[in-house]
């Protein structure tokens, strides 16, 4: 006898059964889920403590494409050899932008590149077949006009202006079928030193990327062409954004660089670091290296740094280099303070962390500036106060005010960093001014610590609230990712009276930060002063010189009168003893590039002022007169080109295009080109996984499987 | 039941096969196997109830708040639009009400929040910082989720009409001019034209994909008629 088949009653059943099961799942379901939803709705994210209350939110423009210039398609082919000679603390540059036309038509090729924020552009000429043309400084229009006439006769010519302290211009027009124009660019500028624990380090910087920025404002477009040129906070946007290749687009290495560094740092070397490229090192002598990439070619997508740290003992503490001019020497004197001896009480602090979440800190950025910051975080002590600001289109703080650090505080503030994500704006307003409140407050010493990678478009303005809102708070910038805006964090702090740290990797990340830390612990050397030998009328920049952080150079240039001798003395307050240190004009270096130097920092100077809200005109006089004489490229002028020989005929066509750069290294482009918001969630998957589960219920309570159960 | 045949130890009594199984017979020792096996379908049962509810939990949940959410922001809005700016619908929202949308062809009616950032998409159809507000001059993008808010773009047509009620309770209205599917990287959607009056809704696609995170997108563009009213 077989088992008795289950009756028509039975199957009725077992079916009834089944469906109020699932009913009764589903209610369950449903009910644990609106509760949960109310339990979360009132109880979740306590993290967003307040905000920005004052004023609306601004609109900016996440990027603009298609600078002018046009197709990239249609650009000339770009290669870039490098060759920086550096000598003690000073570095000459020259730059050679190979472009080529692979077409069978005539050329022109904008390229927007990155320098040094503190490069003094000095000397530009163009090599076309074997003939060169010396360019010459004109005052920016007129260097345009220049170079729109040879354009259009058919001359080959080439145009360097600079768009922002760290971002300029080439164009190159008139580039023959299946040939080759070569623009070499020579700049100068001094190296960042510093002295840790009696060891000197030098860095030099090469920024090979413009990263993309974020711009804010409403856009405006052009009356005639209906093109968007900028916004109304930045107008100028569309000539610092270079079309960019995205990651998956660039295939091979779109523009790429050899660098090479001849290094002879005066005194013996102790290691050379290359931090962000693989190099190769060739010790010439105990103080002389050579320095070349590895890879030979590399794609221009995060900037070069290269390291190096003097034997010990050897840090020079002090140097002064003349040059001779023709009607004034310059000078150029470059000093390390002693170290400051700890006064009196330490003073409890009261430090604000801001922290860039925008869209462009996506990927490596902003994992480096989360532990950066957790870093910090763990450096308070119990009677410090705290606070941290995060930001991308709208700035949000964790606390409405500083808040002890306690330990719980603590824990609770990295627990809120480890959870911010990257995305939206840069609209750094709103975090700067939540966290400068313009007070001043003797009983604490207020530090600002800014965490972010610069990428915005509307620098001077941001300089100018800095500028106003100050009080007696100072403001440390740390620059994060493989291509920061150096210009923007180096200014930032300058106006901020603070320092700027630059983090390139995540490896970094610990020593730099316990290298700001240092600095913010330690005393500041202040009123500093300098005075020169009677009768020099010295025109010095810096003025007034600013307070010094521990291992920090004072780097002063000056026009002097030619004099017999004489000293030049600082002085300054160190803790609490006075110290004062001398220099005898003649045992200076004789050095050269010392006036384009001076130059360059009085044009810097300038430049500052306008931040103060000095008269445009004014300004633009000064730096004119100077920028001519010194032949700088400036904000005002531009060097221009003109080959004399006609080239392409007035019927031959000209093409052109803007040469595209790479995405930065790290970058994450969702992060800044944008997309297109995330329209779905995950609850018709929840919904399948719970009804396969629920089927894998019901078959372990089929009778066949049941009956197995049952054996148990 | 205790007949000779329900003997626990034996299928069969005097050579004639017993009904089977016996009801009673739990407590009689199995083999080891048996055993192990009667156990492990036990906790696969009790294992995959659990997953079931907190599968269904998590499903309703996503649900549930979009649902709740939308309550609690209307709240927002009647203040927004009695003045007040920025009024968060719950104390510690990191967004706040900008715009109310409808359809009302479709009875949809949605509290558009600040921000297109997945945060505030859970609670509302977001829009897109950097673009024009909703009802004003530009390009205003507005993004949602397929299977929750914006799941009636899927039934949308050309030519229906979208009102946007504007924090000072003017209302513009829009007609639908285009449907389209983009990747997720087509930025171009957010551009804003000179002299445009957009509304652009985007959503994922398609609209019965499982899982979230795929890289299509619905785009729906909607243009404005000019014609304002105050309420």
């Amino acid at each position: 006898m077989t088992p008795a088949p289950l009756g028509l009653r039975d199957r009725a059943r077992e079916v009834a059964e089944l469906l109020a099961r699932l009913l009764l799942m589903f209610i369950t379901g449903l009910g644990v889920s609106l509760a949960l939803g109310a339990v979360v709705l009132l109880l979740a994210g306590p993290a967003q403590a307040a905000s920005r209350e004052d004023g609306s939110v601004q609109q900016g423009t996440l990027l603009f494409r298609g600078a002018d210039g046009g197709d990239p398609v249609a650009a000339p082919l770009l290669h870039t050899d490098v060759t920086l000679r550096v000598s003690g603390p000073i570095v000459r540059a020259k730059v050679v932008q190979r472009f080529r036309n692979p077409a069978d038509d005539w050329r022109e090729g904008t390229y927007v590149f990155p320098l040094p924020e503190n490069a003094a552009v000095d000397r530009m000429r163009i090599q076309v077949a074997d003939r060169v043309i010396e360019g010459e400084i004109q005052a920016r229009a007129q260097a345009q006009a220049t170079y729109e006439k040879a354009k259009a006769e058919g001359k080959a010519t080439a145009l360097v202006s600079q768009e922002r302290p760290n971002i300029f211009t080439t164009r190159v027009a008139n580039i023959g079928p299946r040939d080759e124009i070569r623009v070499e660019i020579e700049y100068q500028h001094t190296l960042d030193y510093a002295v840790a624990e009696g060891v000197g380090r030098y860095s030099l910087r090469f920024p090979m990327v413009v990263a993309p920025r974020y711009i804010p404002g409403k856009v405006i477009a052009d009356e005639e062409s209906g093109a968007t040129t900028g916004t109304d906070v930045v107008p100028d946007a569309a000539a610092i954004l270079p079309p960019m290749m995205l990651p998956d687009e660039a295939g091979p290495i779109i523009n790429p660089v050899s660098l090479n560094v001849y290094l002879d740092a005066g005194v013996p070397i102790a290691s050379v670091d290359s931090p962000f490229h693989r190099v190769r090192v060739d010790t010439l002598k105990p103080s002389v290296r050579r320095i070349r990439l590895s890879e030979g070619r590399t794609p221009a997508n995060r900037d070069f740094v290269l390291n190096w740290t003097l034997a010990a003992g050897t840090a020079p503490s002090a140097t002064l280099f003349v040059e001779p001019g023709k009607d004034r020497d310059h000078a150029l004197l470059m000093l390390v303070p002693p170290a400051p001896s700890a006064v009196g009480k330490r003073l409890p602090r009261e430090v604000v962390y801001i922290i860039d979440t925008s869209g462009s800190m996506e990927g490596e950025s902003i994992v480096q500036a989360r532990e950066a910051l957790a870093m910090a975080l763990a450096r308070l002590d119990a009677e410090d106060r705290f606070n941290v600001i995060e930001f991308n289109s709208t700035a949000s703080a964790l606390y409405t005010s500083a808040q002890p650090a306690s330990r719980a505080n603590v824990d609770h503030a990295v627990r809120w960093v480890q959870r911010l994500r990257a995305n939206g704006g840069t609209e750094m307003a709103g975090a700067l001014a939540l966290a400068l409140d313009g007070g001043r407050n003797a009983d604490r010493v207020r530090q600002i610590v800014f965490l972010t990678d610069g990428a915005v478009g509307n620098e001077a303005q941001l300089f100018g609230m800095i500028q106003q809102r100050l009080g007696d708070s100072r403001l440390f910038t740390v620059g994060i990712g493989s291509a920061p805006n150096s210009h923007f964090m180096r200014k930032a702090a300058q106006a901020g009276r603070g320092t700027f740290t630059y983090i390139g990797k995540i490896e970094e990340v610990r020593a730099r930060m316990s290298e700001l830390f240092t600095k913010l612990e330690s005393p500041v050397v202040k009123g500093l002063t300098i005075t020169w030998p009677s009768g020099a009328r010295a025109d010095a920049s810096p003025d007034p010189l600013p307070d010094l952080y521990l291992g920090e150079p004072v780097v002063v240039a000056a026009a002097i009168d030619r004099t017999v001798g004489g000293e030049v003395r600082l002085s300054g307050d160190a803790g609490d003893i006075r110290w004062t240190s001398s220099l005898a004009l003649g045992d200076a270096n004789p050095g050269e590039g010392m006036g384009v130097l001076w130059a360059r920092q009085k044009i810097d100077h300038w430049m500052d002022t306008l931040a103060d809200g000095a008269d445009e005109a004014v300004v633009r006089k000064q730096v004119l007169a100077l920028a001519l004489e010194f032949q700088l490229v400036s904000k005002f002028t531009s060097f221009v080109a003109v080959d004399k020989t006609p080239a392409r005929s007035a019927d031959a066509r000209l093409q052109s295009g803007a040469v595209p750069g790479h995405f930065p290294a790290g970058w994450s482009p969702s992060g800044v080109v944008g997309e297109l918001p995330q329209g779905a969630t995950d609850a018709r998957w929840h919904l399948l996984l719970g009804l396969m589960a629920l089927a894998a219920f019901f078959l372990t309570r089929t009778p066949r499987v049941r009956q197995l159960s049952m054996k148990g | 039941m205790s007949t000779v045949c329900h003997n626990c130890s034996h299928h069969e009594f005097l050579g004639v096969e017993c009904a089977w199984p016996a009801p009673t017979c739990r407590d009689v020792a199995a083999p080891r196997h048996q055993r192990i096996v009667a156990w492990s379908i036990k906790a696969i049962a009790a294992v995959s109830l659990l997953v079931a509810l907190s599968q269904f939990g998590q499903a309703g949940y996503i649900h549930a708040k979009a649902w709740l959410a939308q309550t609690l922001i209307s709240q927002a809005w009647q203040k927004t639009l009695a003045g007040a700016s920025q009024v968060k619908p719950w104390p510690w929202a990191d967004t706040w009400p900008v715009a109310r949308l409808s359809v009302p062809a479709r009875g949809v009616e949605l509290y558009v929040l600040a921000g297109s950032q997945g945060r505030s998409l859970a609670f509302g159809p977001g829009h897109v910082f950097g673009t024009a507000d909703p009802g004003a001059l530009g390009n205003s993008v507005i993004g949602g989720h397929r299977d929750t808010h914006f799941a009636f773009l899927e039934w949308v047509q050309a030519g229906e009409a979208v009102e946007v009620e504007m924090p000072t309770g003017e209302v513009a209205v829009y007609r639908i001019t285009d449907q389209r599917v983009v990747d997720k990287s087509d930025t171009g959607v957010l551009a804003s034209p000179p002299d445009t009056h957009r509304l652009t809704l985007v959503t994922c696609y398609p609209f019965d994909a499982l899982r979230a995170g795929g890289p299509l997108r619905y785009v729906v563009t909607a243009e404005q008629l000019g014609a304002s009213e105050t309420l």
